[in-house]
């Protein structure tokens, strides 16, 4: 299809190139060159955006420490010492104090990005390729599919977030898993709407016709033609939702409807808390800080990647 | 000029705001209440019917106790016995069925009118006829409507006679006889309010016996009447100069509906009121600390457990019973969760109450309850459900056990819930675990022996579902101890019989008892003589004075 291996090599007057000449030469000599010199670009304007370099730095720091939570944390994040160690403020021993069952809050908050990267990992798994699906096929079949699709869509759309998860979760019963269940059935219509409005900016373009005309079936053209043009601003979108997801579990976890204790889930953290909010402060501002932090971390790496992925403001 | 005399007003008005604050900032003007009045803030939000044959809530129950007096009432300084309220005697036949009570003479009614026998009697029937929440404890003597009029009768003037369906344990009676559904109501002036109604399945009889009435206004003889209720908002009472007895050294007692601890804090710090009632342990302890204040406080009859359903095979062994005692941290739940709002008790029955038995032998002991597991053959541990209501100190309660038996290999999966989700599920016994509140019906020793140690019929659709029942705890034995324990009429020996079957479940019960609840306040300093009772109806607020 891609014609552009086909062009001769430019003839390389010192035979040497910097990597970085390599990477932005306006003339690349295989598809991997391009794809990598496109990313390139993508990753420099990222990079000048300071914000976003932040955001991701942050979201870096979430996953490592996610990861490496058995190292990190000095205490069991379930076990405490009620007798002698309930409430303390935050100190050498505990950094950031303990809480009402005397388990030091710093280890919770480390075993409890695990939580918080777990729900909104499988959220997005779960809810943006659904999203993506419906949309692409709503966008691309038109007619009574585009029209019944859509008005589901309508439905999921016309619940307030929270509520509708409320109401499965109450259905579902308490757990994380079930949270997980109740955001991601809430959060793929977004998706669905942004999927079928790329979808029907391209569906009558030129290259769509010409591989239809080479005979490629409605689902070839849709998951390897339609999709992953959809995909950079599927992925802007998630990541800006992101922290609304974190909100979102962290609003559950706080009603009582998500992580069960003793998992040391933030939201169920600051409900704990909040009893304590005018002695002992930081039993609530510990986790309220963390989950601030994270959903400021993923809000600005979702507006930096706009910016980096928007093909529109990209100049080539 | 118009504009110039404006300007000069306005100058005089800031000036004068100047000064103020000047002189508020100085010497701050505290809101002292008056002399002669007490005023209370509580969350009064229950209340509902000052209708002494319908309330059976918690602030009512101190209201009517202050407002009315019922035939014989509760010793304040020993709870385990009775003392005359309006009875000035009573002797009971030798068969055990004929209560027989001798008034005190020239008693009357704060509205003048005098109080006789036939008020008795007749608030007894308007109990029983009415029918309400409270009404069982009378109907449980064998009255009912059609032969109250028989079976709770005058004599004369001054002699009310009482029959009773069996020779029940006098106490049992007489304690039964000091709730507030006894109270002694106005007959006169009751009926001069009744209303006509027409017979219908709920109720039998042409008249409401004043129930529409009542439900808003008084007809007592206590220490105190009852003179205005204004719904979550006031409850005033004036003193009664018709009271017999010691009269009031307050002419008015103020309760304002304040629901939130921290509001009722500040108020008492700035004199706004003089006692606070629902302090929240962090609340009280600043209260404690203040110079100005004082807090007092008393154990109340609601207990807390956790039950293992009987219906879990492994949950069935009596080592993993016994194991689950050994599992609750006691030493320090008492010192945080419930601090200053309960202490530690491992029998069913409260403080105070005939029988009650003094006994905590269980502690945390890790290494006996794995002992006991083993023995059961559960060496690698269980794992469990626990249903919890989503309010503290429950849950913390819950997750500090969940803690501690997790050492002794008891995996515990917390399920919380609301109370009514928690509540549906424990009653129709699909639980494993749970954790509860029961509070006494009424003060007699019979009422917490029949939850936890008697259950007639274990089967899934029984009629009389006790805490017993709801675990599945099948104990014939102890049901018929309970049974017989009613007809003792020897008060030590049935005394003994409670002590008895506590150390029944003490030892052997499904049931792990945490704590007894307790009641406190906070007071200002020149309040004196201000005490709470063992229940709300004995929150007197007759002795109080202030300085």
């Amino acid at each position: 299809m891609s014609v552009m291996g086909n062009t001769t090599p430019p003839p390389m007057a010192e035979g040497k190139l910097s990597r970085r000449e390599w990477l932005l030469s306006d003339r690349p000599a295989s598809r991997t060159q391009a794809k990598l010199g496109r990313a390139y670009v993508s990753w420099r304007r990222f990079a000048e955006n300071r914000l976003a370099l932040i955001g991701l730095i942050i979201i870096l720091a979430l996953v490592l420490v996610a990861i490496f939570a058995d190292l990190l944390a000095p205490y069991s994040p379930t076990i405490g010492d009620l007798a002698n160690a309930r409430l303390l403020a935050p100190a050498w021993d505990h950094w950031l104090g303990t809480d009402d069952q005397g388990r030091d809050i710093l280890s919770r908050l480390i075993y409890g990005s695990r939580l918080t990267l777990y729900v909104v990992v499988l959220v997005a798994v779960i809810a943006a390729p659904i999203g993506l699906l419906v949309g692409t096929v709503s966008g691309y079949a038109g007619g009574w599919v585009d029209a019944v699709l859509m008005r589901i869509t309508d439905i999921f759309l016309a619940f307030p977030k929270l509520v509708l998860a409320l109401a499965l979760v109450a259905a579902l019963g308490p757990g994380i898993e079930n949270a997980v269940i109740a955001i991601a059935i809430t959060s793929w219509p977004p998706y669905a709407r942004i999927a079928r409005a790329e979808t029907m900016q391209v569906r009558n373009s030129d290259y769509i016709s010409a591989v239809r005309l080479m005979g490629a079936s409605p689902i070839r053209i849709v998951l390897r033609h339609i999709m992953p043009l959809c995909m950079s601003s599927l992925i802007v979108r998630v990541t800006l939702d992101m922290a609304g997801i974190i909100l979102t579990a962290a609003g559950l976890g706080f009603l009582g409807l998500g992580a069960q204790p003793p998992l040391p889930e933030w939201g169920a953290m600051i409900a704990s808390g909040r009893r304590f909010i005018l002695d002992q402060w930081w039993v609530a501002a510990a986790p309220g800080v963390a989950i601030l932090l994270v959903s400021l971390g993923f809000n600005l790496l979702g507006d930096g990647l706009r910016d980096a992925l928007d093909p529109r403001s990209a100049g080539q | 000029m118009m504009m110039s005399k404006i300007n000069t007003h306005a100058r005089l008005l800031f000036a004068g705001a100047a000064l103020t604050a000047l002189v508020a900032g100085t010497a701050p003007t505290l809101a002292d209440t008056p002399a002669d009045t007490l005023v209370l803030a509580w969350a009064i939000d229950d209340t509902i019917t000052l209708d002494p044959a319908e309330s059976f809530e918690l602030s009512p129950a101190e209201f009517i106790g202050n407002g009315y007096d019922m035939l014989v009432r509760l010793d304040i300084n020993d709870t385990t016995k009775v003392v005359g309220g309006v009875a000035e005697s009573w002797s009971v036949s030798d068969d055990g069925l004929t209560y027989t009570f001798k008034l005190k003479p020239d008693l009357k009614f704060a509205s003048g009118n005098p109080l006789t026998a036939e008020d008795v009697a007749f608030s007894m029937e308007r109990a029983v006829k009415l029918d309400k929440s409270p009404a069982f404890i009378l109907t449980q003597f064998g009255l009912n409507g059609d032969n109250v009029t028989e079976k709770a009768k005058a004599v004369d003037d001054n002699t009310f006679v009482l029959t009773v369906d069996k020779s029940y344990a006098p106490s049992f009676v007489l304690n039964c006889l000091t709730a507030t559904v006894g109270a002694v109501v106005d007959k006169k002036l009751l009926m001069e309010h009744a209303e006509a109604v027409t017979p219908s399945d709920d109720n039998k009889y042409d008249t409401d016996f004043g129930y529409a009435w009542l439900k808003t206004n008084y007809a007592g003889s206590g220490p105190f009447k009852i003179r205005d209720w204004r719904a979550n908002e006031i409850l005033v009472m004036e003193r009664n100069d018709n009271y017999y007895g010691e009269k009031p050294a307050l002419a008015r007692v103020i309760y304002r509906h304040v629901k939130e601890s921290a509001t009722q804090r500040l108020m008492l710090e700035t004199g706004d009121i003089d006692v606070a009632r629902n302090l929240d342990p962090g609340d009280l302890e600043a209260v404690s600390k203040n110079p100005d204040l004082s807090t007092t406080d008393a154990a109340k009859g609601t207990v807390y457990y956790i039950s293992l359903n009987q219906k879990n095979e492994n949950l069935a062994k009596p080592e993993v019973r016994e194991a689950f005692k050994y599992l609750v941290d006691y030493d320090a739940i008492g010192s945080t969760l419930i601090k200053g709002i309960g202490e530690i008790r491992q029998t069913y029955q409260a403080k105070g109450v005939l029988g009650a038995l003094e006994a905590s032998p269980y502690k945390l002991d890790v290494a006996k309850a794995k002992e006991l597991l083993e023995k059961a053959g559960l060496k690698d541990g269980l794992t469990v459900t626990f249903d919890v209501r989503n309010t503290q100190p429950v849950t913390g309660i819950a997750e500090a056990f969940q803690q501690t038996a997790g050492q002794a290999g008891i995996k515990v999966e917390i399920i919380p819930g609301d109370g009514k989700q928690t509540l549906t599920k424990y009653r129709a016994r699909n639980h494993d675990l749970y954790i509860g509140q029961w509070g006494m019906d009424y003060w007699d020793p019979n009422s917490n022996a029949e939850a936890f140690t008697s259950n007639p019929d274990n089967a899934d659709d029984a009629s009389t579902k006790t805490l017993a029942w709801r675990n599945a705890w099948d104990i014939p034995e102890l049901t018929e101890q309970t049974k017989a324990a009613l007809l003792e009429r020897d008060d030590q020996k049935r005394a003994e019989t409670y002590k008895t079957l506590q150390q029944e479940a003490l030892d052997s019960s499904p049931f792990v008892m945490l704590f007894q609840q307790i009641e406190v306040a906070g007071l200002r300093n020149n309040v004196k003589n201000y005490k709470l009772g063992p229940s709300f109806d004995t929150n007197f607020v007759g002795p109080v004075t202030k300085d």
